[in-house]
């Protein structure tokens, strides 16, 4: 089903959280909101809940208006940044809470539940009550509970935050198979940009309420279009440059750096610019000569990050594989790949 | 080290336990001992709280009667005799009487008795040296009277031996019985208790008891609870006044609020107005009917309970995440769903609270019903509390009886630790209260 968000703005007390914001979420697909910590991630989610009421705007599940509809008519699955298990009741019960309501047969509860529970690995926790679970564990009740009636709209609100590393990677996997298996629309709330880029159709990244991108994972890789979401994808981040337009390159001049704008027409000369170079754009490899010193490096097994100090002050990070070492305060004269490097306005628009 | 922390913590825990120790000791066991020492004993105005005395009255002479004494004796304890013996001769010279004539009565008279006072004064009246005026002979007179009526001995031996002289042979035990009964002061005894449970009275008041605390405490915990879960729902603007609003029960000295509700109910009281109006019966609802009167009763202790109902059962509510109300509402459950499902099981424990804090207070409190219906009309909402009340403290007779009164508060007492033994098993209050949560 698909769902889309119209002219949506949503105040609390005097505080505009989102203003006028447009997103369609397609049928089928599973869409991240990436974005920090504040942007109004939770707030969107709420939204198409029917938790929180929109001040302006439409909200449509394929053409249907739900605008008004109260969340108990909505059919959405909910997972919540804290869980929100029922301390009362124990993992069945929480998890039999929305076909409890519904009024299903006990039967019929029985079978759903263990099969939920099967799924995402809780079978033999379904005595206990939340209190004597792990951080974990009440997230994955969190999210049988919330695919327990089979909603047309699945809604997660970062629900791998507590997991470790293997569980995460795995529970993953899990949460994309489900999706893709019951064709479900979701929605992923999260901070880790891997786990957006990993499990997702498409990411939409969002800043201070608004949605800057919306593309999918590789598009919006290689393809920002500002500053920011540059900045917000890839580990390790994007370093940034700051320069002037001359003669058709971006230039600094104190360290003698050119780098061509190649197809990028029509910069006035002196026109103040930002240049992103990815870490694995800039090593021993290259077209543009730079010369610096190695003033960090980090060991990460695979791969070595290294972050080398230019004349000037400024640093630039650079990611290469494991074998030859250098060493912290070596001077080194690495090269940036002028191909992929993305020029933005001072203001952070790409040009 | 490690061995020795076990025995740290229970030290610890000792500590932590003691002012409560100190606390229960003070203001629970010594008033319900007490009332326990009270309640075996006699206590009355009458009686006095410290020792007394032996007296023979009239009025002990009429129950001893009804006690079955033979009348002889009663008929004799009731004389006066006359003996002319050394005692009575220092009383009359003592008195004044003329040198004389008690020289002329030791003489002539000297160990000899009288039953009646004619018959002495007849025998005085022919001694040569007798006054002339016939009132100095009835004091003369009066100083050999023996009598024990409205005499006070200090001692038991005394009037043991006041009786044994005044009564010739005496029933087996008599004197023993009338010694025992003319005892002014109180005794230990068990009769409160025996005769509470032969009472007729007691019945209805535990019958009016029971009626007036399931009722009221229904009320308490019910509108209590409806009103902290509207006022949850209400917009914060709203919620607040109507917290205040009925918060002024509570808050209202009670004998303003009592005469608050007398100016609602009385005759031309607020409801009485109304109801004329209406053409609906008008009358002192406070005191004009019993069911009247019971609506009353109840409501005025209702919604003092009822507010303390609320404000416990509010600060209970805003404890519940706001995300599983939400939660609950996206899973489907309508709003009364979330009441019965999500609100109301995480309330247990202050319902457990108001019910049995509230039983335990309707069952031990007076005040509003003395202020308000005074336990009438004739007695039909005169509670146990009240009851003990009147008994020992409050009584138009004049007459407190201190062991009565202690009798039936310490029945309270029995009754509300039994209570609160059912309660906390009703409500599997040591699985609420069990592991601490902090690790020693
Ligand atoms: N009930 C509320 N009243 C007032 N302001 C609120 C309320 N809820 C959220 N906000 C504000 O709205 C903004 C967006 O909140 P939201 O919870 O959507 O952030 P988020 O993107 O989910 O952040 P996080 O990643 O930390 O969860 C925040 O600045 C927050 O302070
Ligand atoms: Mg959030």
């Amino acid at each position: 089903m698909q769902i889309s968000i119209r002219n949506f703005t949503k105040t609390f007390d005097t505080t505009t959280v989102i203003d006028d914001m447009n997103l369609t979420i397609r049928d089928g697909e599973m869409l991240a909101l990436l974005g920090p910590s504040g942007c109004g991630k939770s707030t969107t989610l709420f939204t198409i809940s029917g938790i929180h009421r929109m001040d302006k705007g439409q909200l449509m599940f394929g053409d249907r208006d739900v605008s008004g509809l109260p969340s108990q008519k909505r059919n959405v699955g909910v997972v919540f940044q804290n869980y929100a298990l029922y301390p009362h009741m124990n993992v069945f019960e929480n998890i039999a809470f929305p076909l409890t309501v519904r009024k299903d047969a006990k039967a019929d509860i029985d079978r759903e539940v263990r099969a939920i529970a099967a799924l995402t690995h809780i079978s033999e926790l379904l005595e206990r009550r939340p209190g004597q679970l792990s951080g974990g564990q009440q997230q994955r009740v969190a999210l049988a509970r919330a695919l327990v009636r089979k909603p047309d709209v699945l809604l997660l609100d970062e629900p791998l935050a507590n997991l470790d590393a293997k569980l995460r990677l795995e529970m993953r996997s899990e949460i994309r198979r489900i999706q893709l298996e019951t064709g479900i629309t979701a929605v992923l709330v999260t901070h880790d940009q891997v786990e957006a880029m990993s499990m997702c159709d498409r990411i939409a990244i969002m800043k201070k309420g608004e949605i800057v991108q919306i593309d999918t994972p590789a598009d919006m890789y290689s393809n920002p279009r500002t500053s920011f979401v540059a900045g917000f994808l890839g580990n390790p981040p994007i370093s940034f440059l700051s320069g002037i337009a001359m003669d058709s390159a971006f230039s600094i001049a104190p360290i003698k750096l050119r780098v061509p704008l190649g197809s990028r027409q029509g910069i006035a000369d002196g026109t103040q610019l930002k240049l992103g170079i990815r870490p694995e754009h800039f090593g021993p490899e290259g077209d543009i000569a730079v010369q610096g010193r190695i003033a960090f490096a980090e060991t990460q097994g695979r791969e070595n990050l290294y972050d080398v100090a230019l004349a000037d002050g400024s640093v630039l990070r650079s990611i290469q594989p494991a074998g030859k070492i250098w060493a912290v305060g070596e001077p080194v004269r690495w090269h940036i790949d002028s191909k992929s490097v993305f020029v933005f306005t001072d203001d952070g628009q790409r040009l | 080290m490690r061995a020795s922390s076990p025995y740290r913590a229970n030290l610890l825990g000792l500590a932590f336990m003691t002012p409560a120790m100190v606390l229960l000791l003070g203001f629970f066991f010594l008033p319900v001992v007490l009332t326990s020492v009270f309640a075996f004993t006699n206590m009355s105005t009458a009686t006095g709280i410290s020792g007394g005395s032996y007296v023979v009255t009239g009025n002990l002479l009429r129950s001893l009667t009804d006690e079955g004494l033979d009348a002889k004796t009663i008929d004799a304890l009731g004389q006066s005799s006359y003996v002319i013996d050394q005692a009575g001769l220092e009383k009359a010279r003592a008195a004044g009487v003329d040198a004389k004539f008690i020289a002329e009565i030791a003489e002539r008279l000297k160990d000899r008795s009288f039953t009646s006072s004619s018959a002495f004064e007849r025998e005085l009246k022919t001694l040569p040296s007798r006054p002339t005026r016939i009132r100095d002979l009835k004091i003369a007179a009066g100083a050999f009277e023996q009598s024990v009526l409205n005499v006070r001995y200090a001692s038991r031996g005394e009037m043991e031996a006041a009786l044994s002289h005044m009564l010739e042979n005496p029933p087996e035990g008599a004197i023993e019985k009338i010694a025992t009964a003319s005892y002014t002061g109180w005794t230990w005894t068990t009769d409160n208790f025996k005769n509470l449970a032969i009472a007729p009275d007691t019945w209805r008041i535990i019958g009016n008891t029971v009626f007036y605390v399931v009722l009221t405490l229904a009320f308490n915990v019910f509108v209590g609870l409806f009103l902290a879960i509207t006022t949850f729902y209400l917009p914060p603007a709203g919620s607040g006044f109507f917290s205040v609003l009925w918060l002024l029960p509570r808050i209202t000295p009670v004998v303003l609020y009592a005469v608050m509700w007398k100016w609602f109910t009385w005759e031309d009281g607020f409801v009485f107005n109304i109801a004329q109006d209406l053409g609906l019966p008008a009358f002192n609802y406070m005191k004009g009917s019993v069911a009247s009167a019971w609506t009353v009763v109840i409501l005025v202790n209702g919604f003092v309970g009822a507010s303390f109902g609320m404000i416990l059962f509010s600060g209970a509510l805003k404890a519940i995440l706001v995300q599983q109300l939400w939660a609950s509402e996206v899973d489907g459950a309508s709003r009364w769903q979330q009441i019965r499902y999500i609100i109301l099981p995480q309330m247990r424990w202050p319902i457990l609270f108001v019910t049995s804090y509230q039983t335990l207070s309707l069952l031990s409190s007076y005040e509003q019903i003395w202020l308000t219906t005074n336990g009438g009309p004739g007695s039909t909402t005169t509670i146990w509390a009240l009851e003990a009340f009147k008994t020992a403290l409050n009584n138009y007779t004049g007459n407190l009886q201190y062991g009565l009164g202690a009798a039936m508060a310490l029945v309270l007492v029995a009754v509300g630790l039994v209570l609160s033994i059912v309660y906390l098993r009703l409500f599997r209050f040591d699985e609420m209260m069990s592991k601490p949560k902090i690790e020693f």
